[in-house]
């Protein structure tokens, strides 16, 4: 019999978006509530062209977010410009939504080190994705350490799937974030998979939020397709952490409507009749439902919306393809502050083998 | 402060009570001395220090309990092993530590000479001091070249020619023949008195050889010192050597002991031509199983011709003069042909050098 | 300003002193290293010093540290976690080769990773398993990290101040055996030493020895052992094992034709290989003699009764001097 635990759980708004109770007061912001939608919708197609750009070979395997976007881009907008992102590997809508460009990120999965290099002051601390899993946890907690250290009231969010719960570097991270009560909020995406294994065999706990409860804080659950929920939560969970009450875990339930990565093909281990029904529990038409409903949005704005986001997304492509390619040299050139005289023969080597491929080009 | 704990007293007792103090803080203590008596459910206890020391403090007054693990002296001194595993060897003098940054001096003052170990050792094979030479290739490095070139050079401050051909040859088989060969050399003369009108010494003594060969074969066979093997041959092939102003000739007359003396001399005429011409194809020169050399023609009486591995053995004959010698009582002139015989005594015993050198007088002396 | 003589350990301990009073950013992290000063005392005084926010008392969780210096270091903190023995440094292994070195690399220069890396390395102290580990050659194989081992007071506290200045991630590889031994003269006056440079520990001309950490000590007696048979060799402390500094190597190794490289680490891919490999290529037209390797066998370190037997001693080092002495 599983453990029962009793945890919130956070919905406002009906898969098809019909209010379910009484909203929280910030959501009759109306212009609020389009930037997000806008948000989302421009994430999703935005998303769309990087899959599609990976099957034209034009970039390399990417990471889809969707189905998600209502979790990054309420985390990415509720974010101060001097709080800490240390995103994993499917968190296009959260770096978007902080200010790293669509160019950035196409470089990244295009096989540019250029694309982790952001541009952008405000996300000038965060951190660049993150590959092996759940370590981003702890990073997150050392930020978080200096934060505290230095006695500053800044939040560090860290983002993982349902997967990296499992991971020692996950537990690690909560037990030392509860120890030290650091201004952390561990977001959990569940999507109910990590790639082929659904969530019912990843952990036997019947939450993955009350993992906290084991390191001693505050873990929830929201309904992570519903915008107005996912960000009242988030909002609650950073002012939380913000002064000085400890870290939060908050679960977003969700579902990946996506394959894991464009090189996985989700058809081998999961039922179609599964995806269709989680189709009608995504969050960018319920945002839509909810918002028609209230009478703030109709087809045209639809229209014009779609026009102008599909503009912003061929920019960005136009701006990734002028990008070029890195210079030779640049494999050497960050890999110490400076490159070590003791290793100077190693990088004569290298040009020399630069210069017979390039059929005996000038070197250095 | 080194604590010393009450210790287990046995029989699953936890716990004491503190009877008497027998030391207090400030005394030394010696291994064995008796500390503290404490009472038990049981009985009366003696508590002995562990080991000497300065008592720094004592725990608890007559009547107290403790228990057992619990602090009951404090040794004075450091307690602190620095470690919670193992054990950290302390102290070792202490020394100055001088040292450089990098590289010493004289290593950056160091110049070397750059050779290959396939040149040094070359170098060393010549004779030639590597150390002595700059190389001429980039970065200075020795090249195979300088080294010749220093040997070359170191030769010619000798002088001379360097010989070539038939002298060049001769030179190197002489000089390897006088490493590998034990010669003895048998000195004996053939009584020509019985020869009548002058013939050719030369047809008579391969012939006389051949008849010696087949008394004693095995003058006529190769030796190989290496394996210290031996091939007896089936035929006599004879080296004659012929000298010319280029230098000393061996042409082969091949298969003496079957070729009749009409035959032979002819075989001799034409391979002298040859040799006088200079046509004599190479073959001609090698295969010889024995060697003759006739200087008689020249001067001299007797040699210690120089056996030619793999041959066993050479005769040299020289020039025949009269001389008296005594027969039946009475001295007589009669001419003489002296024969020195060498043999090489890693194979050939001295009888058999003996009976053939018999034999081929023998033959010889045949009219 | 503190005179006197220090042990290595007593070396560490200043520099941490030091470096965490010249900046604040310098925080002291690990089990045990606060109220305890360290299983080995390396960081006594400090909390009292530097207060319980620079010098952290973490939970039992290697991983979790290696992780979260990461994102200090990322901060702009310069973060000296110890890990308390090298045996259990390969949990923080995936963070150190995934994260810490590769960070300024995979953002082009805009997240670093200036952190530092502390930890007791190498057998003879008759500890129990796993508490005698050599195993730096992993970690000089991990493009992006420095690497160094010091074998003197006086190393180990010019090499630590300039390891925690360095910006760039770095391994600390504290010699056990040595951490009590041969105290020495030491002037706290901050002089930093380079970095990515050999010691010349002694000075010669018929052999070069080369060696770090412990064998040092055995590296020295052979060297003195030498002398007396009129054979005059030069002991480099290679002190860098990342980067390694092979031009002082190489001219060494010119100037006497031979080389014996000791190592307390197993044989096979250990250090010496690379600088075997590397002093061959560079000097192969001067050597006299192969270069020969004295180091363990590959074999875990044994229990501390046979420890002995695993550590390079003065004897087998003289072995290969000979064979090298007498080569042709």
């Amino acid at each position: 019999m599983p453990h029962k635990v009793a945890l919130p759980y956070t919905r406002y708004l009906s898969p098809d978006g019909q209010l379910l109770g009484d909203l929280p007061a910030w959501a009759d912001d109306f212009n609020l509530l389009t930037r997000l939608y806008r948000q989302m919708v421009l994430t999703r197609l935005f998303d769309q062209k990087a899959v599609a750009l990976q099957r034209t070979g034009r970039i390399g395997t990417y990471a889809p977010t969707l189905g998600q976007e209502a979790i990054g881009v309420a985390i990415g907008s509720l974010m101060r410009p001097e709080d800490v992102l240390v995103p994993y590997y499917r968190d296009t809508a959260v770096q978007l939504m902080r200010g790293v460009r669509m160019e950035e990120i196409l470089l990244y999965w295009g096989g540019d080190e250029r694309g982790s290099d952001f541009a952008d002051p405000a996300v000038a601390e965060d951190f660049p994705i993150c590959v092996p899993i759940a370590t981003q946890a702890l990073h997150a907690c050392g930020v978080a350490s200096a934060f505290k250290i230095r006695g500053e009231h800044r939040v560090v969010v860290t983002t993982c799937g349902d997967g990296a719960t499992s991971k020692g570097d996950f537990l690690e991270a909560l037990n030392v974030a509860g120890t030290w009560q650091l201004p952390v909020v561990f977001v959990v995406n569940n999507n109910q998979w990590a790639i082929s294994v659904p969530r019912r065999i990843q952990c036997g706990a019947p939450t993955l939020a009350q993992k906290a409860i084991g390191a001693g804080f505050h873990g929830e659950q929201v309904d992570g397709n519903d915008m107005l929920a996912v960000y009242d939560r988030v909002q609650a969970a950073l002012e939380r952490a913000r002064h000085g009450k400890g870290p939060v875990l908050l679960e977003c339930l969700s579902y990946r409507l996506g394959d894991h990565t464009t090189a996985d093909d989700a058809t081998r281990y999961r039922a179609a009749d599964e995806v269709k029904q989680a189709w009608l529990e995504e969050p960018v038409k319920r945002l839509q439902r909810f918002m028609v409903g209230q009478g703030v949005w109709d087809g045209n704005r639809e229209q014009a919306l779609m026009v102008e986001c599909q503009a912003l997304v061929q920019r960005a492509v136009d701006n990734f393809e002028a990008a070029g390619t890195q210079a030779p040299e640049s494999v050497l050139d960050y890999v110490y502050a400076q490159w070590p005289a003791a290793l100077a023969e190693q990088r004569e080597v290298f040009l020399e083998r630069l210069a017979r491929r390039a059929g005996g080009a000038d070197h250095e | 402060m080194k604590y010393f704990k009450l210790p287990d007293l046995g029989e699953g007792l936890q716990e004491a009570e503190i009877v008497e103090w027998h030391v207090r803080a400030g005394d030394a203590v010696k291994a064995d001395q008796l500390l503290v008596s404490v009472e038990t459910a049981k009985a009366l206890v003696d508590i002995p220090a562990p080991y000497d020391g300065v008592v720094a403090k004592t725990y608890g007054a007559p009547g107290d309990i403790l228990h057992v693990g619990e602090p009951l002296l404090g040794y004075e001194g450091e307690a602190d092993a620095g470690t919670v595993v193992g054990r950290l060897e302390g102290g070792g003098a202490s020394q100055e530590d001088r040292f450089f940054v990098g590289a010493a001096p004289s290593t950056r003052e160091h110049m070397a000479v750059r050779a290959t170990p396939a040149v040094r050792q070359l170098a060393r094979q010549l004779g030639v001091d590597v150390n002595a030479l700059s190389g001429s290739a980039k970065d200075g490095l020795i090249s195979r070249g300088d080294v010749e070139n220093a040997a070359q050079q170191a030769r010619e401050r000798f002088g001379g020619d360097r010989l070539r051909g038939v002298r060049r040859s001769m030179a190197l088989n002489m000089a390897r023949s006088h490493a590998e060969v034990v010669p003895v050399t048998i000195y004996g003369d053939a009584d020509l008195h019985r020869w009548g009108q002058a013939r050719d010494p030369l047809i008579r003594l391969a012939k006389a050889l051949a008849a010696a060969c087949a008394v004693e074969p095995v003058l006529n066979s190769a030796f190989d010192g290496k394996s210290l093997s031996i091939k007896q041959h089936q035929h006599l092939d004879l080296g004659i050597a012929v000298d010319t102003p280029d230098g000393l000739f061996v042409p082969v007359l091949r298969n003496v002991g079957q070729r009749d003396a009409a035959d032979l001399k002819a075989g001799v005429t034409r391979l002298r031509a040859d040799v006088q011409a200079r046509s004599i194809p190479p073959q001609e020169m090698m295969g010889a199983t024995l060697t003759l050399s006739n200087f008689g023609t020249l001067f001299g009486r007797y040699a210690n011709p120089v056996v030619v591995p793999p041959q066993v053995a050479i005769l040299a004959a020289g020039v025949i003069r009269d001389e008296p010698v005594a027969l039946n009582g009475a001295v007589v002139v009669h001419p003489l042909l002296p024969l020195s015989l060498t043999f090489d005594h890693r194979v050939v015993t001295g009888g058999e050098a003996a009976r053939f050198f018999k034999a081929l007088v023998e033959a010889l002396e045949q009219p | 300003m503190s005179n006197g003589t220090f042990s290595l350990l007593e070396a560490v301990n200043l520099a941490l002193h030091r470096a965490m009073a010249e900046d604040e950013n310098v925080i002291v992290l690990g089990e045990d290293v606060g109220v305890n000063g360290g299983v080995f005392r390396a960081t006594l005084g400090l909390r009292d010093s530097f207060g319980f926010k620079r010098v952290i008392d973490s939970p039992l969780a290697e991983t979790m540290l290696g992780g979260l210096v990461v994102g200090m270091a990322a901060q702009g903190l310069k973060p000296v976690v110890e890990i308390q023995f090298m045996g259990f440094i390969y949990a923080t292994m995936e963070h150190l080769v995934s994260h810490a070195s590769r960070m300024r690399n995979r953002t082009r220069g805009r997240i670093t990773c200036p952190m530092v890396l502390r930890t007791p390395m190498g057998a003879g102290i008759r500890a129990p398993e796993h508490h005698s580990e050599s195993t730096e050659a992993l970690f000089a194989h991990i493009p992006g990290l420095r690497v160094l081992v010091p074998s003197s007071p006086a190393r180990a506290y010019g090499l630590l101040l300039a390891a925690i200045d360095d910006p760039d991630p770095v391994l600390f590889l504290e010699p056990t055996r040595l951490y009590r031994m041969n105290p020495q003269p030491l002037v706290d006056d901050g002089k930093r030493l380079p970095l990515d440079s050999c010691f010349t520990l002694r000075e010669g001309s018929d052999i070069t020895l080369v060696s770090w950490g412990a064998s040092i000590v055995e590296t020295l007696q052979a060297a003195s052992a030498l002398a007396e048979q009129g054979v005059s060799a030069e002991v480099i402390d290679v002190a860098s094992i990342k980067p390694l500094d092979l031009d002082t190597l190489e001219a060494s190794v010119r100037k006497t034709g031979r080389c014996v490289i000791v190592h307390e680490a197993p044989r096979t891919c250990g250090v010496g290989a690379e600088i075997a490999a590397s002093l061959y290529e560079r000097v192969l037209l001067e050597l006299q003699a192969p270069i020969l390797r004295v180091t363990a066998p590959d074999i875990p370190p044994p229990l501390y009764r046979l420890e002995s037997l695993y550590i390079p001693g003065v004897e087998d080092i003289l072995h290969a001097c000979d064979s090298t002495l007498n080569f042709a």
